[in-house]
């Protein structure tokens, strides 16, 4: 079942009872209560949130993935459990003997699902698309031929109908809701990854060694697409969206819930980013080889 | 946004888990057992409705199976429970009154909840 998403935006004090979160108000509002169990992550956005250690250790139990905002209201910080998974220690030692061609096989997937997903996404709104799907159909083991940027380079300037709009960390809008959405789906690999027993900071392309989340950054790749769709009809739907208001918030936290088809099944795309992952832990044990991404549409 | 991205959380899929039960509680014994049957209960995400009669919102029929199967495992040994599920289109169907007064119902919980 999906998990629920909570967001706090306002100042509050969390605590915990009966298995179950208490979100107490400063003014007269009633108490409200939800069970732990059924969290599947947490923004925390507001500098006057209080949390008790209890509460933490219980969301931390269930897996719950927080993410705490800076000042500017953006995610900068998860907190995941350091047990994930019963088998932890045998599945990271998988992931970490994992050989170089796998790693590279399994790039080679990773790169060709996320341009088949752009491709998809583009040909939504009858952009062509024979670019992509000829790069997608011509990337190499680890992608040596760096297909990912071509396809990147040609996914940008035709997503948003928007003159001189550039991918970057700090450009102009909507990169401000870019990196919010992604910020988003990062806890959700990351979290999934932890359940599967995997290392989040290992990756299998993706090794800055600034970087505590490679692999969640090479696994949720072929994820991005759906980020970028919710994007898009922001952009094409709202007059202003230069500035993150509580609105556009809700808009991107309905990502988790997002319904996406994967391995011929409908799922909503938290629940999809666990079976990636279980993928992904099988690829490293030898079980399987294959990845299993969601497709677009 | 796309409509075919939001199927999934429809209103007949989503359910609400009511239990309803009458415990003896004649001994010591028998409130101790009655007391923790609620406990176990409100630890399991349910809230009260009324006296004796408690409720839990679960988003699908698999998730609903979960908590039904939780009650029955930790059924006391003496009195009677009934257990019941009905949609959230039923459950919202329901009028509630306080005196006369029209009474709010309790909302489902949504997936994406801001506080």
């Amino acid at each position: 079942m999906i998990k629920r998403t909570l967001f706090f935006g306002n100042p509050a004090y969390l605590s915990t009872k009966n298995e179950q979160l208490v979100v107490s108000f400063p003014d007269d509002q009633p108490e409200k209560t939800v069970p732990v169990e059924d969290i599947g992550m947490m923004v925390l956005e507001h500098p006057q949130l209080t949390l008790t250690n209890g509460l933490m250790g219980k969301l931390v139990n269930n897996k719950v993935a927080i993410v705490s905002c800076n000042g500017q209201h953006l995610p900068d910080g998860i907190l995941l459990p350091m047990h994930g998974h019963t088998e932890q220690t045998e599945r990271i030692r998988h992931q970490l003997n994992a050989s170089q061609p796998l790693k590279k096989n399994l790039w080679q997937q990773t790169v060709t699902a996320k341009i088949k997903n752009q491709a998809a996404l583009l040909a939504d709104r009858e952009t062509p698309v024979q670019r992509l799907n000829h790069l997608a159909k011509s990337v190499q083991s680890g992608d040596t031929g760096n297909n990912e940027a071509q396809a990147a380079a040609y996914y940008w300037q035709h997503i948003f109908d928007l003159p001189g709009f550039n991918r970057e960390q700090k450009g102009m809008p909507p990169n401000n809701l870019l990196n919010y959405g992604y910020a988003i789906l990062r806890a959700i690999i990351a979290r999934a990854l932890v359940s599967s027993g995997l290392l989040p900071q290992v990756g299998i392309w993706h090794r800055n060694k600034y970087n505590a989340y490679c692999l969640a950054d090479d696994i949720m790749e072929p994820y991005r697409p759906f980020v970028d769709m919710v994007v898009r009809h922001i952009v094409e739907t709202e007059d202003t969206y230069e500035e993150l208001n509580i609105h556009l918030k809700k808009e991107l936290l309905s990502i988790p819930a997002l319904d996406v088809r994967i391995d011929g099944q409908k799922s909503p795309l938290m629940v999809a980013a666990s079976r990636t992952t279980n993928s992904l832990f099988e690829c490293f044990a030898g079980i399987s080889r294959k990845i299993i991404y969601p497709e677009y549409g | 946004m796309d409509e075919r991205f939001y199927s999934r959380l429809n209103q007949y899929r989503s359910l609400w888990v009511l239990v309803f039960f009458d415990l003896p509680t004649d001994t010591k014994k028998d409130r101790k057992i009655a007391s923790g049957f609620r406990k176990k209960l409100l630890d399991d995400g349910f809230s009260m409705f009324q006296f004796s009669i408690y409720m839990r919102f679960c988003a699908s029929r698999e998730n609903a199976d979960v908590h039904i199967k939780r009650v029955k495992v930790n059924l006391p040994p003496k009195g009677k429970v009934g257990i019941m599920c009905i949609t959230d289109k039923q459950f919202g169907m329901m009028e509630l009154f306080y005196g006369t007064k029209l009474a709010e119902k309790e909302t489902p919980h949504q997936q994406l909840e801001l506080f």
